[in-house]
């Protein structure tokens, strides 16, 4: 029983952070149609940016990490301005294309600043643990779950209760419409790109956490992708259970086919897949993931 | 209030939409513009909400004026500030959002955020349905509550001109009756002009007091409504049952399929 609490306690830790970062796909690509295939590129950002200040700086760490969120917000708003407006309602190849570009240009200048090697932030978390209910849980993981859920209680209260909330929901629904309601449609797609790259810095802090700051942690952002399209592209509670089904599952994977080997095939290596194969699994049943919606066709 | 002069727009630099034309709407009026399908109404009153870049529409010459200052060049959300709000053809409420959320977006514009409480009173005032619908999703409306909840929306903004696009497409004739005397109601009570985009030329007249005919991007007639109503032409092309009968059915039956496919 208590090795079944450690798997899903694991798998929720992880699945907070897939489930972040599926959160920032949905929010940009519902509201400006763009998949944003830099994703990953802005959660390993914000981690560099939040090394530099806690470890490099030295800075207390809650100040480093609300300053990396402030700079990767920035960022999301300058690649809008300086990219993406001019690219709204181009079409999808050519703005997938455009991400994949500015991927590979986010992890060039990250390498040119921070050279390749594997770094980690200074955190009052570091090795700690808490006890509960006789079992020890790693700090790190509780205050990443704790944020990730108080974040995505304040998004959907967000996408419901404010005024902003709705306008952007409206704009992502019918742009043309929302602009003959006052709405300034170019504003909204600004709010969307900020609020991605938020979700995103944060994930990539609490990822470094995990793990380390090193390059290959934006390739978390392509699972994070798979666990979007599971939840559906356009459902934000999607993105956000899919974020964790995809933890949960992989916790299980790993835990319970990490021992098997057959020949040189370890069934531990599956754990990387997994997100993947229940994505294509998913696809084929309904094709615009649980959540989603068919996609809306004037005539 | 609002003057359009010689106006011409061409869709994609070469579809030449509206060739010239000229056409004053006073305020607290109301004006209908009347014309059969493609005649360019729609695009008339989407060059005045500067809806044009979507569309690849540009204006090559004219002007259009309102209280004395040019808005050629404006953004959609600068025509609304200026108090200008346009109820779209075919409707389209947001319908993934509920009616109250629909009637948020509505007072979008408004900088005095507390007027939304106030507004929404005036709102429910013509259109109690409303009301008792506001926590549905509006895609779940009938065809008739939609279009009452567009025209709510707009005046959830206070606007001083609302621009309609035909407001009775796919509706049942008395739902069409009821829904054109609260529009006449709310052009007396709240003291807001009118620009009437219809095909239904009937009942069109019957509330308007001013009118123009659009054809093929021309305005080939205009006069107070009571003139029009007399006029040979009109109660052939636009009274008479049979022609008008076909093209009306047609845009129903057009109607309906974008309803179904808006719903599922
Ligand atoms: N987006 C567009 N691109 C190219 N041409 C267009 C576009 N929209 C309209 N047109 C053309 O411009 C002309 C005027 O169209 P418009 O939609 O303004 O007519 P309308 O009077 O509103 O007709 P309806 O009663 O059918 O709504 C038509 O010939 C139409 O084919
Ligand atoms: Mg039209």
């Amino acid at each position: 029983m208590e090795k079944i609490i450690e798997i899903v306690f694991s798998g929720f830790y992880t699945g907070a952070i897939y489930a972040l970062i599926a959160l920032g796909f949905v929010l940009i690509f519902k509201s400006t149609g763009i998949l944003n295939f830099a994703q990953g590129e802005l959660c390993m950002i914000g981690a560099f940016i939040c090394y530099n200040f806690a470890t490099l700086f030295n800075w207390p760490y809650l100040l480093s990490f609300m300053t990396a969120v402030a700079i990767g917000v920035l960022v999301g708003v300058l690649i809008d301005i300086l990219i993406f407006r001019r690219m709204v309602g181009e079409p999808i190849y050519s703005t997938i294309m455009m991400t994949i570009g500015l991927a590979s240009i986010l992890t060039s200048v990250t390498g040119l600043i921070w050279g390749h090697d594997f770094f980690s932030i200074r955190s009052p978390f570091m090795g700690r643990t808490t006890a509960l209910a006789g079992m020890v849980f790693s700090r790190a993981a509780l205050w990443t779950l704790g944020v990730s859920i108080v974040l995505f209680a304040l998004f959907i209260l967000f996408f419901r209760k404010a005024r902003l909330g709705v306008a952007l929901r409206g704009t992502a629904e019918d742009a043309d419409a929302a602009g003959l309601m006052g709405i300034n449609v170019k504003k909204m797609h600004m709010v969307a790109w900020a609020l991605g790259s938020f979700v995103a810095v944060v994930a990539g802090i609490f990822l470094a956490e995990q793990s380390f700051v090193y390059s290959g942690m934006r390739h978390t952002g392509i699972k994070a992708m798979s666990a979007a399209i599971l939840g559906g592209l356009d459902s934000i509670g999607g993105a956000i259970i899919g974020g964790f089904v995809v933890g949960i599952v992989e916790s299980f994977a790993a835990s319970y086919l990490s021992g098997l080997e057959i020949g040189s095939f370890h069934f531990g290596d599956v754990k990387d897949v997994i997100a993947f194969a229940i994505m294509i699994v998913v696809l084929m049943i309904r094709p615009y993931g649980i959540f989603g919606k068919e996609k809306v066709e004037r005539v | 209030m609002l003057k359009i002069t010689n106006l011409e727009t061409t869709y994609k630099d070469v579809i030449l939409a509206l060739r010239g034309i000229s056409l004053q709407v006073p305020s607290s009026k109301i004006v209908t513009l009347l014309g059969a399908n493609g005649a360019g109404k729609t695009t008339t009153i989407n060059t005045v909400s500067g809806i044009r870049k979507s569309l690849e529409l540009k204006i090559e010459d004219g002007t259009i004026e309102f209280n004395g200052e040019i808005i050629n060049e404006k953004e959609p959300s600068e025509v609304v500030s200026r108090g200008i709000l346009q109820v779209p053809e075919g409707r389209r409420v947001f319908a993934e959002l509920t009616v109250e959320e629909n009637l948020i977006i509505g007072s979008y514009s408004l900088s005095n955020k507390r007027k939304f409480v106030q507004n929404m009173d005036t709102v429910v005032g013509y259109f109690p349905i409303l009301k008792e619908r506001r926590r549905q999703p509006a895609g779940y409306l009938s065809g008739g509550e939609q279009q009452m909840l567009v025209i709510g929306r707009a005046l959830m903004a206070e606007p001083k001109l609302i621009m309609m696009d035909e407001p009775s497409l796919g509706l049942a004739p008395i739902l069409v009756r009821e829904i054109f005397r609260i529009i006449k109601r709310i052009n007396a009570a709240e003291d807001v002009a009118i620009l009437l985009v219809e095909q239904n030329a009937s009942v069109a007249l019957s509330i308007a007091h001013y009118g123009y005919v659009l054809e093929n991007g021309r305005i080939v007639m205009d006069g107070p409504s009571e003139v029009l109503r007399q006029d040979r032409d009109i109660r052939e092309f636009y009274l008479g049952l049979t022609e008008v009968g076909t093209k009306k059915s047609f845009r129903e039956v057009k109607h309906y399929k974008r309803r179904k496919r808006w719903l599922s």
